[in-house]
């Protein structure tokens, strides 16, 4: 029988149940619906999330303290926080770093500890600043006034920083930093940024109130020097950037220092300098968000399971009510092909009307919940075609049995049935 | 009838339509029923020909196994030439469809389906053209003076309007016998006469009719009745002088009785 004429017969059949084979679909929709939005949902958070950090540091390379059994550089970013919080990079590592071929600047980073700020009369609690060098800003990131000079008593705030005020601030204007050691220090507002070159886990997101002031005279953590015993300014953090194109040489050259460096003599024993790319960052990102989609889209397949069961049924049922039918279809000539085939296609038919329907239902859905996040809208064409294959591979699959049993109808005994 | 359904009758009648030879049948119902026991048959090409018996006698037996649907334990059942026992399913799918008209008691149509559709069915699974089968069902339907409810659907048609469209559905595929299994069991009797007034012109434009029946005066139509009792044959009533040769012997090319 061609195909065309059972396409027809089998429509006409979905047609004469028209709410059991819509609700059957609707089976279907919800599954495909739900791969289509947890898939799309994700891939939008991945690519939200990789072009924030790509952009503000493609050409960076993160050294930071990690745990060697974390997985030192392989370790996902953030891993043992309290460990990447101790100071060990001093000047001299900061210097070394500068002088490798390839590089740009050495962004060193560390905190300083706060208890408020206040301007004009109004104090803001605050219990940290960013200490760092005019280096941290690239061109980007300053989006009023300038950089702050090293050895200047001045200070660049963020946009959250700016506002935090009753009387917002503005270049020129004067805040009053409170140290965490009571110490009072005035000063000088000469830049807006909206980020920096350095530090790898400050860049998600828009963040709080942040102020970043020049390591000199600001940034006091010291540590005991390696050789005699005096005591060494040290940051937690360096961020080494790389001149574009240069960022895996430079990225090779930096492996090769850290073991000599003041850094890993500083480190206790089970702890290494981690030295990770935003590439190799975000592609440990990738992997975890493409986990963490793969993971919640496995269990909206669940749902398509179900979907795939309810058709499976359905046909069942169909198989049941119409036996008397097959018997007729096979005592005027019908092979046994041709009923298998008659009741595949209906079941292919309802799978691909499920995921036809699902599609974009899953998209919009994903598209309402990629606004309420706030993250751009990214296709996962992959996972489309993946629903859609699921979708007709559900319905034959679910058909499959239904349709067997429907060839194997013996004509006689159907006949006799009333 | 027009000349669509005489291309067997062009044919002569001298060689049988169907043969049977010694068929016996047995089921497995609680224990071993025979249901048909060395039974012989042959129906001569273009011949009318009515099976009567009790309920149980095996005269349904009979009909499955001439129509293909069953294969029997042992002996020789062929159709228009092709042998039917011992085959698998996809052969006697393929000479249900082309060999074989189905008349049943029930009508048996598909409900979805158009009339002409219905008509045509039996070509759809024989892979014809879909013009070539809607003309070759709109002509039936037209001899069976249902030209004007080509696309009714069988529940918008009364009981003797469905079971013409089912006669004109056994012939679609010019087969060479058409069987009624009571074809008119589920009529009122004025519309029961129409039906076997149908049966009898199919007859008389030289088809071969088998028609299996309960009633005396449905079985008179034809022109001989063989009498099933007990998974064998009673006996063969001849009714018309001019009759082709019927013979129910253990030779079922052998004489007459």
């Amino acid at each position: 029988m061609d195909l065309r004429e059972t396409f027809r017969i089998a429509v006409r059949s979905i047609r004469a149940h028209n709410l059991r084979s819509a609700l059957t679909v609707l089976g279907v929709v919800v599954g495909i619906g739900s791969v289509i939005v947890f898939a799309t949902f994700g891939a939008s958070v991945q690519a939200a999330v990789v072009s924030q950090i790509g952009q503000t540091s493609a050409n960076s390379i993160f050294l930071t303290p990690a745990s060697i059994e974390s997985g030192g550089q392989d370790g996902p970013p953030g891993a043992g926080i309290a460990d990447a919080t101790r100071p060990v990079f001093t000047e001299r590592d900061v210097t070394e770093l500068g002088e490798i071929n390839g590089v740009e600047t050495v962004v060193p980073q560390g905190t300083v500890r706060l208890s408020g700020v206040s301007h004009a009369g109004d104090t803001v609690a605050q219990r940290q600043a960013i200490g760092t060098t005019p280096a941290a800003f690239g061109d980007d990131d300053i989006v009023d006034g300038r950089a702050f000079e090293s050895g200047a008593q001045e200070v660049v705030v963020n946009e959250a920083a700016r506002t935090a005020f009753e009387q917002n601030l503005s270049v020129g204007d004067t805040v009053t930093l409170t140290l965490a050691d009571g110490d009072r220090r005035n000063a000088t507002v000469v830049g807006v940024a909206d980020g920096t070159r350095g530090g790898l886990l400050s860049q998600f997101g828009p963040s709080g109130p942040q102020l970043y002031l020049p390591s000199e005279p600001f940034y006091q953590t010291s540590v005991e020097g390696t050789t005699d015993g005096v005591r060494v300014t040290a940051y937690p953090q360096v961020t080494v950037v790389a001149e574009p194109s240069q960022t895996g040489t430079v990225a090779d050259a930096v492996r090769a220092y850290t073991p000599e460096s003041d850094a890993a003599a500083l480190l206790p024993a089970e702890q290494t300098v981690g030295v990770q790319t935003t590439g190799e960052i975000v592609g440990q990102i990738q992997e975890i968000l493409g986990q963490l989609t793969r993971f919640v889209t496995g269990i909206a397949v669940l749902s398509l399971v179900v979907g795939a069961i309810g058709i499976a049924n359905i046909t069942l049922v169909s198989v049941t009510e119409r036996t008397r039918e097959i018997g007729i279809m096979k005592a005027v000539g019908a092979q046994n092909r041709d009923v298998m085939q008659l009741f595949l296609t209906e079941s292919a038919l309802l799978g691909t009307g499920g995921a036809v329907l699902g599609i974009p239902v899953g998209l919009v859905v994903a598209w309402g919940a990629t606004r309420f996040a706030e993250v751009g809208f990214t296709l996962a064409l992959d996972w489309m075609a993946f629903a859609v294959v699921v979708g007709v591979a559900v319905g034959v699959g679910a058909g499959l049995y239904p349709a067997w049993r429907a060839a194997r109808v013996d004509p006689i005994e159907a006949l006799r049935q009333e | 009838m027009s000349q669509s359904t005489e291309s067997h009758a062009e044919r002569g009648s001298v060689s049988p339509a169907v043969t049977v030879s010694d068929v016996t049948k047995h089921y497995q119902l609680g224990g071993r029923v025979t249901a048909l026991d060395g039974v012989s048959l042959s129906l001569p090409e273009g011949s009318y020909t009515a099976v009567m018996g009790p309920s149980g006698s095996g005269k349904s037996t009979l009909l499955n196994l001439i129509g293909g649907l069953d294969t029997p334990d042992s002996g020789t059942v062929s159709v228009g030439g092709t042998r039917l026992d011992g085959t698998d399913d996809a052969t006697r799918a393929d000479v249900r469809g082309t060999e074989i008209g189905f008349v049943f008691q029930t009508f048996d149509l598909l409900p979805r389906l158009t009339a002409v559709q219905n008509v045509a069915l039996p070509l759809t699974f024989a892979d014809w053209g879909r013009a070539a089968r809607r003309d070759r069902a709109a002509a039936l339907l037209g001899d069976v003076g249902l030209g004007d409810r080509l696309d009714h659907r069988p529940p918008e048609l009364s009981g003797g309007q469905r079971q013409r469209v089912a006669i004109a559905r056994a012939l679609a595929a010019d087969p060479s016998v058409v069987l009624a299994d009571e074809p008119t069991g589920n009529v009122d009797t004025e519309t029961g006469g129409e039906v076997l007034s149908l049966l009898d012109g199919l007859h008389e434009s030289g088809n071969t009719v088998l028609l299996v029946t309960h009633a005396r005066r449905v079985a008179e139509r034809a022109q001989q009745i063989v009498h099933v009792r007990d998974g064998a044959i009673e006996g063969v009533e001849r009714l018309e002088g001019d009759a082709p040769t019927l013979s129910v012997a253990d030779d079922p090319t052998g004489g007459e009785n």
